[in-house]
């Protein structure tokens, strides 16, 4: 039987049923057996039924009286006896009953089979995600605002409910259980066909490998998206077969190396994780002495970049009982605040520094840090690290230059990773490119695009180019250059570039599309208007666009 | 010694003896059948049941549902016997057919309920 909750219950309600019947049964045999008076003096015997009828009316105490006869002063003993045990054995049984409506196991058995049954109802692409934060929060929203769905397991019920206050549309089941117990992912639909990907994004490392290694136990073929803050980690989880491992501080001193080197390049970014457009304006960082304060792991991630640049850079450890953590050979490098903010910015440098990070895991340390930063020296470049959400409102009214946000780094990561993968190999095959590269790039974009465009994933198959592939069957080939030209008038080219084509398992980026024919299986990503976009889509899937854009007859 | 097993096995058996007290008898006379006999059968077959409840296993459900059977058929048997009493004032032979062979009908269900309890009993290792 696949529904506890009724099972629970009827195991539950089996003594006070049984108490119930033996009461009745007493009551009843001694009605029977005992002498009533008529009113012209017979004797007469209650039948079973009459029996029956009296004790049902008087157990649950609404007493219609003495029927069919009135009651001789035996039955009336008897009766009086009996009135104790039945009333009692029915209030038993009643309050059982809603004793165990109330068990919290038993509400708990209830919720999951409701849980089961939404799981079940889903029909569409959905993605499971392990506990409910500000960070996970955030990705609940992108996604369903995608056309993806999402179930959520959360371990405390506060935080259940507070999903529940969120009322998402369409709605996101939720399941309070342990997040790594795999009867709970089993419960989400991991094995479905319809599960897109699991999201494990703890603080707590351990916790992050413990929940990769159940699921890739329970479904090896679902990507994976996990947290991972040490390289050491990284490499387990690489081991597991994890897809897709996103390491916020290694994201957010990426971000430090493109700024440092190739502004252009975060631009570009930006854009594709649909965070800003090619107008978001974005600083060059100068060269010359840093201070970083925080030297933890995010300090260490900056400090390979920096040392990679050539930059001159000082460290302050803002916890000195941390001191004795480090290595010999990290003391003598790094500095240790004693008592006093200003004090130890001083000794680190203020005065000649270009810019100082505060990357801290308290908002309101690196806060401090940045105004006293700025009173020594005016004009220094001040980069914070922004940890709660909540302070958002804070670092907008500290006017610093720039603000990383590990949490939210993350969910761009993540959201792009599983759901646009095209957008993702893009990003990742840019990574070393320089800034004259990207600065042509987002050139090229402006003049042939405009100033607003959009991303977007095309894959040559059934499902996305019917047209298409009804050529491909008559063994004709289609120029590439197809896809980019107007519906209106197939002479002119709509405003569109092929940004990258995945063949074969190969990259090609920034491919010459005049030379290239259209094949089934080829991944492109595109930089395109929304009209643009609405032509590619009609001549991929209509075979009347698509003969007249190649100017030929069916 | 299992209370448990004990005290289950002791319900499920009493209930088709009971049961077959009653039926025992012709099938057309209704002096030859007792209603007290009938009433302590319906009381201990509701017990039997109670306490095959909740039995998760493949062998508790079908127990279950075998005394189900029993109730439904005892309990009708039962209602008929009261309503023509009461409606009619006399039991005629038709009715008593009726009552008779419904309670055959619950002896039935009870004596496979016994056969999957032994054999239950007999699987098992202690």
């Amino acid at each position: 039987m696949r529904n506890s909750s009724l099972w629970l219950l009827l195991q539950k309600m089996r003594m006070p049923f049984i108490v119930l019947v033996v009461t009745y049964t007493i009551a009843i045999v001694g009605l029977v057996s005992i002498d009533g008076i008529t009113v012209d003096d017979k004797i007469v015997h209650m039948t079973i039924f009459d029996a029956f009828y009296f004790i049902s009316y008087t157990a649950t105490t609404i007493g219609f009286g003495e029927v069919p006869y009135a009651f001789s002063y035996q039955q009336r003993m008897w009766v009086s006896a009996i009135i104790y045990l039945t009333v009692i054995g029915w209030f038993y049984s009643i309050g059982s009953l809603v004793a165990i409506l109330q068990d919290k196991l038993f509400i708990s058995e209830i919720k999951k089979g409701a849980f089961r049954k939404k799981v079940k109802k889903l029909r569409e692409p959905f993605f499971i995600i392990l506990g409910y934060n500000n960070v996970t929060r955030k990705i609940i929203g992108k996604m369903l605002s995608q056309g993806y769905r999402v179930v959520v397991i959360e371990k405390s019920s506060e935080r259940a409910s507070e999903l529940l206050i969120e009322s998402y549309v369409p709605n996101v089941p939720v399941l309070e259980a342990d997040i790594y117990d795999p009867k709970a992912l089993e419960l989400a639909g991991i094995k479905s066909k319809y599960c897109k990907g699991v999201v494990s994004l703890f603080e707590n490392d351990n916790l992050n490998l413990k929940i990769a290694l159940t699921v890739k136990i329970l479904n090896p073929h679902i990507p994976l998206a996990v947290k991972s803050t040490t390289a050491h980690l990284t490499e387990n989880l690489e081991d597991l077969g994890v897809e897709i491992i996103e390491n916020p501080f290694e994201i957010i001193s990426q971000q430090i190396n493109m700024l440092l080197c190739a502004p252009s390049l975060y631009k570009l970014y930006k854009w594709l994780y649909r965070t800003g457009d090619l107008k978001t304006k974005t600083i060059q960082l100068p060269i010359g002495k840093y201070i970083i304060c925080g030297y933890g792991r995010m300090g260490h991630e900056i400090k390979k970049v920096l040392e990679k640049n050539n930059i001159e850079a000082v460290y302050v450890e803002m916890d000195a009982s941390k001191k004795n953590t480090f290595s010999k050979k990290e003391q003598g490098e790094i500095l240790f605040k004693d008592a006093d903010d200003k004090d130890a910015l001083v000794r680190a440098g203020i005065e000649d520094a270009v810019a100082i990070i505060a990357g801290s895991k308290d908002d309101t340390v690196n806060l401090s840090l940045l105004s006293i930063a700025r009173k020594v020296n005016p004009k220094i470049i001040t980069i914070a690290r922004e940890n709660e959400i909540e302070n958002k409102i804070l670092f907008d009214y500290a006017k610093i230059n720039h603000i990383f946000m590990p949490s939210s780094s993350l969910v761009y990561r993540t959201i792009t990773a599983l759901i646009d993968p095209i957008i993702d190999r893009f990003i990742i095959s840019i990574a070393d490119k320089d800034e004259v590269w990207a600065k042509n790039l987002l050139d090229m974009l402006k003049t042939k695009v405009g100033e607003h465009p959009v991303p977007y994933e095309f894959i040559v198959d059934e499902k996305h180019a019917y047209a298409l592939m009804r050529m491909f069957k008559k063994d004709k080939k289609v120029p590439m250059n197809t896809l980019c030209k107007s519906r209106a008038n197939r002479d002119e080219m709509n405003k569109i570039i092929l940004l990258m084509l995945i063949r074969d398992e190969e990259v090609h980026i920034l491919p010459d599309i005049s030379q290239l024919d259209i094949r089934f299986g080829d991944q492109m990503l595109f930089a395109a208007t929304r009209y643009a976009i609405d032509d590619l889509e009609y001549i991929a899937e209509n075979i009347h666009e698509l003969s007249y854009v190649l100017n030929e007859l069916n | 010694m299992n209370f448990d097993k004990l005290i289950s096995g002791f319900f499920i058996i009493l209930a088709m003896t009971l049961n077959f007290g009653f039926f025992l008898g012709d099938i057309d006379k209704i002096e030859l059948h007792s209603k007290y006999e009938l009433f302590a059968a319906i009381v201990v077959n509701l017990i039997a049941t109670i306490l095959k409840i909740g039995d998760k296993s493949q062998v508790g459900s079908v127990l279950l549902a075998t005394s189900l059977v029993a109730d439904i058929q005892l309990i009708m048997a039962a209602t008929i016997w009261t309503a023509v009493y009461y409606s009619v004032g006399v039991v005629d032979v038709h009715n008593t057919a009726m009552i008779v062979s419904l309670s055959g009908g619950a002896l039935l269900a009870n004596i496979v309920s016994v056969i999957l309890y032994m054999g239950d009993t007999l699987k098992s290792k202690r």
